[in-house]
């Protein structure tokens, strides 16, 4: 298994160069081919766009969607037994460390590289592994109606500030807890951390994956420290504990909560939307609060990539291009609510005024960083689910902030091992 | 020959002492009627396990190249890894928690369904409900009622005065542990009144009327001929309970996610082998999950037939 | 005496109302949740009856347009039809091919003798031990290799595996508990053995097959993983795969993943009322004898 596993990972298959339907409408070298695409429920791509894409190539797509979770076992279950679990998949940022490193896909080539920054989030050892065709990133979402109530006119800039906002809006009786934070033991509870880590300016990890949280004048430790503090002035709710990001975004949609501090860039166009939202007027974004002035954001995109083990990587390739095809993700977008990855179509949607609190959005967009400089690294999801883990237990009492950050060092440790 | 022939009725078989001769029709025709049990089974599980026993005792870690044979590393790992011991308790404590009460609960619910005339029909569909709500919405549902805020829980407690504010019950590890055995046991409890049901039907009516005119009363009819009666089916459904409860993961993973104070067994190996990519060290987990749950059910099994007459 | 038979019915009328309270209970929450407006379900105290009765959730399942992140895309009623037809069609299957299997099997390990049949039965029981991961990678890759993956042949193989040694174990029992006097009998009169079992055996062991039969249906019914894995599309995906897609990234609707949950619940039970019939009913005829 391994033997062919290594034979068809040196397989590249390079992209073609030209983009766009021009190309599809010259030839159509592999019409009549029919490849499966896997994809989470919220690329369920509608049956125009489908039926677009087999006419200008003649592919025809049998597409399947499966739950987030789930697509990751699917994928790992029928790489481990040496088939492809479809010949196009999702490939989320948090994976790349672990695909890469397995080369369970076929490396990509991207002649659009200028205008697909979060390409190098998908980059593992020089290699593309997949092209991101489904923005996000994290920025601050706030009701400006319980702000002006509190009597406040601008938006936090600083966490301090964010926490005497929250602190107003408590005392007037706004609402009881103004801040919403995940603290379950889930994926969600930790990004937020990892946000608030570059709020305070610093890093998760030195370039040698040595961790830098665990001294109380780090920015891990003050993130840490910041929401603990929240949660102990009654600021979050403490049945947060029990809360995935999901629903912290319900309660901020029903006006329960002032901040959703680690608000994902594709839900402004689902907050500020009156069929989904009773704060559609109210929601708005601001740039993520930052201790240096300078505001910062990491990027968590999700992909397409090809397996290694599919049979039809040339017509996959196709089809990956053509999910990054500016009038594609502008389809998406509209119909899907997929923030697009390539910064000139994000631009054209601004400039259309199809973009809510585009200008925020745009300039967010542009301090969009990775998490990890080095690339996500295969030990990722292991020290990511220790995180959680950590933060659960210090969000129920059951560690202090110092124990929690030592309970993440060692399980970074553990996790590079 | 043929009135010899039809002979072990034991639960247990054991070995014949005196060496009879089978009649070579009657040896043909077991083989024939079991050969398909055998070969289905070989197929899609012996085979299969043996490829996992074998993996486990290799470093099969996509992320690193080669399958070195590692010997029992990966067994030696786990004993001192701190994630498992604790995923280790938890299970023990809702395979404790989870056999208990659908023993009792089942077995109440499958006497009751005997003794009941009009409407059994109904009564027994209501009681399978549960088992027929697919786990991962059974365990939604669930969520939704331990909802500190909007939950049914809290609303119920606080209507009748029994706690004055929200609860989050999740933030303490015992009620955590409770609370994810209870979604368990109320969707599993139904195959164990189904199976001791299926027992107690069995038992030939005429024995009960026996018991009463030797002036037995309803406990100790039921000591002395239900429950010897029904001790296969009992050996049965502890088996399952117990087997079922080690494999706790749906629940414990919808309701708690990662979190320390409710992750099992089989999460550990799901986060092992599939999150984390540590493939083979996941499997051999998986492998003392499955012995483990054999050699508790095996105790019930020995202890349940010795104690009753097939001893 | 008439005081305490009484107190019996009594007591007994008060054990089925706590039983059914709690088997309903969550049901009924699950029911109410289904019925409720999006707006009332975040409601402090929670309403016990969904103060306005909808039906919009099982709008959204059953017919019109349905409205995702504020478009309109095609209603998720064709995607939830064929997936309730694949669960029917797979747990049928394996119902009928564990039950069958079982029947046959298990009466060869309590009546007939043959070579090893002791540590077979103990070796395939044992299985039941055996957890669902453990199994699924090298089992990915041999249905693979025969082509097997999203067809109804290779879920229900897989099935059969997973529930046939409870079947078998439950089997045996209730043959043993069978009187060998009518086998006896039968044989005296001159019938073979396979005669035997099929019309003097079968029919007094009912109550155990359609246990069996339960037991099986429910339990392919309900699996997640498994199918997850080996029913990728909706050419045999079942609905417990299917439901949990509701739950999308950016929202959680408690509404219509509970009305999908109750309409999941409808033909087993369906089911197993029509085969509990027999299970009640069935078995007094013969086992007193």
């Amino acid at each position: 298994m391994n033997m062919r596993k290594v034979f068809l990972a040196s397989v590249a298959v390079f992209l073609m160069a030209g983009w766009g339907p021009a190309m599809a409408d010259d030839a159509k070298p592999y019409a009549g081919q029919t490849i499966t695409v896997l994809f989470p429920p919220w690329t369920t791509l509608p049956k125009d766009m489908t039926d677009r894409f087999t006419a200008q190539t003649g592919i025809k797509l049998d597409l399947q969607t499966l739950g987030w979770d789930d697509i990751r076992t699917k994928i790992v279950t029928s790489m481990v037994a040496g088939s492809a679990p479809a010949d196009v998949t999702e490939v989320d940022w948090s994976w790349v460390g672990q695909f890469g490193a397995a080369q369970w896909y076929v490396p990509l080539d991207n002649s659009v590289k200028s205008d697909l920054p979060t390409d190098a989030i998908f980059t593992y050892d020089g290699k593309l592994i997949a092209l991101p065709y489904n923005n996000d990133f994290r920025l601050l979402i706030f009701n400006q109606d319980h702000l002006k109530k509190a009597g406040v006119d601008h938006a936090p800039t600083t966490p301090d500030d964010l926490l005497a906002d929250a602190k107003a809006i408590k005392a007037k009786g706004i609402v009881s807890f103004p801040i919403g934070l995940p603290f379950s033991a889930t994926e969600g509870s930790a990004t937020a951390w990892y946000l608030l880590t570059k709020a305070f300016g610093g890093e998760l990890f030195d370039k040698d994956f040595k961790p830098l949280f665990t001294t109380p004048d780090s920015a891990g430790y003050k993130a840490l420290a910041w929401e603990m503090q929240a949660l102990k002035d009654g600021l979050i709710d403490p049945a947060s504990t029990g809360l995935k990001d999901v629903e912290i975004q319900e309660l901020f949609k029903n006006g329960q909560i002032s901040f959703d501090v680690a608000g994902w860039a594709g839900n402004l166009s689902v907050y500020t939307d009156p069929t989904k939202s009773k704060v559609a007027s109210a929601a708005v974004g601001a740039l993520m609060p930052n201790v240096s002035g300078k505001t910062r954001t990491f990027g968590l995109p999700g992909a397409a990539g090809i397996p290694v083990a599919s049979q039809h990587k040339e017509a996959a390739a196709v089809f990956v291009k053509w999910m990054v095809a500016p009038e594609n993700q502008i389809e998406s977008y509209t119909v899907l609510g997929n923030l697009p990855t390539r910064t000139s179509v994000l631009q054209t949607l601004d400039n259309d005024g199809k973009l809510a609190s585009g200008k925020v959005l745009l300039e967010q967009a542009g301090s969009v960083e990775p998490l990890f400089k080095q690339g996500t690294p295969g030990w990722y999801p292991q020290f990511s689910s220790a995180v959680a883990t950590a933060l659960n237990q210090a969000a129920k009492g059951q560690l202090t902030v110092d124990d929690a950050v030592k309970q993440i060092a060692v399980g970074a440790t553990d996790a590079q091992k | 020959m043929t009135q010899q022939a039809a002979l072990p009725v034991g639960a247990m078989p054991r070995p014949e002492r005196r060496r009879e001769v089978v009649p070579r029709d009657e040896r043909w025709l077991g083989l024939a009627f079991a050969a398909p049990v055998v070969l289905l089974m070989a197929a899609l599980v012996f085979v299969p396990l043996g490829l996992t026993l074998w993996d486990s005792l290799h470093r099969v870690d996509p992320m690193r190249p080669g399958t070195p044979f590692i010997g029992l590393q990966h067994y030696i790992d786990l004993m001192s890894d701190t994630n498992v011991r604790q995923a280790w308790l938890n299970t023990v404590a809702y395979v404790i928690i989870a056999v208990v009460l659908e023993t009792l609960g089942g077995l109440g619910a499958a006497l009751l369904l005997q003794r009941i005339r009009v409407g059994r029909r109904w009564l027994l569909a209501a009681v399978i409900l549960p088992w027929a709500l697919p786990p991962v919405v059974n365990a939604i549902v669930w969520m939704w009622i331990y909802n500190p805020s909007y939950g049914l829980l809290d609303g119920a407690l606080l209507r009748f005065g029994l706690i004055s504010a929200p609860r989050v019950w999740f933030n303490y590890r015992a009620t955590a542990l409770f609370l994810v055995s209870l979604v368990h046991v109320w969707r599993m409890m139904p195959l164990t009144a189904v199976i001791l049901l299926a027992a107690l039907q069995s038992v030939p009516r005429e024995l009960y009327e026996a018991a009463k005119l030797d002036g037995a009363g309803p406990v100790q009819a039921f000591m002395h001929v239900t429950l010897p009666l029904i001790a296969g089916g009992l050996a049965i459904a502890l088996s399952q309970s117990t087997v079922f409860a080690f494999n706790l993961f749906d629940e414990a993973w919808i309701l708690g996610g990662s979190s320390l104070d409710t992750r099992t067994v089989v999460a550990q190996v799901y986060m092992s082998a599939f999150q984390n990519l540590h493939f083979s060290y996941g499997m051999a987990l998986s492998v003392l999950v499955m012995v483990a749950s054999c050699l508790v059910s095996l105790v019930y099994v020995m202890r349940v037939y010795r104690e009753t007459r097939y001893g | 005496m008439r005081a305490a038979a009484l107190t019996r019915r009594f007591g007994l009328w008060l054990a089925t109302g706590a039983l059914l309270l709690w088997s309903l209970g969550p049901i009924y929450w699950a029911v109410a949740t289904s019925l409720t407006a999006p707006t009332d379900l975040v409601a402090q105290p929670p309403h016990f009856l969904p103060p306005r009765v909808t039906f919009e959730h099982y709008g959204k399942l059953l017919g019109a347009t349905s409205s995702y992140l504020g478009t309109d895309i095609q209603s998720v009623w064709p995607q939830f039809s064929r997936a309730l037809v694949n669960s029917l069609v797979v747990s049928t299957l394996a119902t009928v091919a564990t039950v069958a299997l079982a029947a046959f099997g298990s009466y060869a390990f309590v009546r007939l003798r043959f070579p090893g049949r002791n540590l077979l039965f103990v070796l395939i029981v044992g299985t039941l031990a055996v957890p669902a991961y453990t199994v699924m990678i090298p089992l990915y890759r041999l249905l693979v290799c025969l082509h097997l993956i999203d067809t109804y042949l290779g879920i229900t193989l897989i099935y059969v595996s997973a529930f046939l040694p409870l079947a078998l174990w439950l089997m045996r029992s209730v043959y043993q508990s069978l009187p060998l006097s009518l086998e006896e009998a039968a044989r005296l009169d001159g019938a073979g053995r396979t005669y035997t079992l099929l019309f003097i055996v079968l029919p007094i062991a009912a109550p155990g097959l359609i246990a069996s039969a339960i037991l099986t249906f429910l339990s392919a019914w309900g699996q997640f993983m498994i199918p997850l894995v080996f029913s990728p599309t909706l050419a045999t995906k079942p609905l417990t795969v299917l439901i949990p897609e509701f739950v999308t990234k950016n929202y959680v609707d408690y509404g219509l993943m509970n009305a999908a949950g109750v309409l999941a619940i409808l033909p087993p039970i369906a089911v197993v009322l029509f085969l509990n019939r027999y299970l009640v009913q069935g078995l007094m005829a013969g086992s007193g004898k």
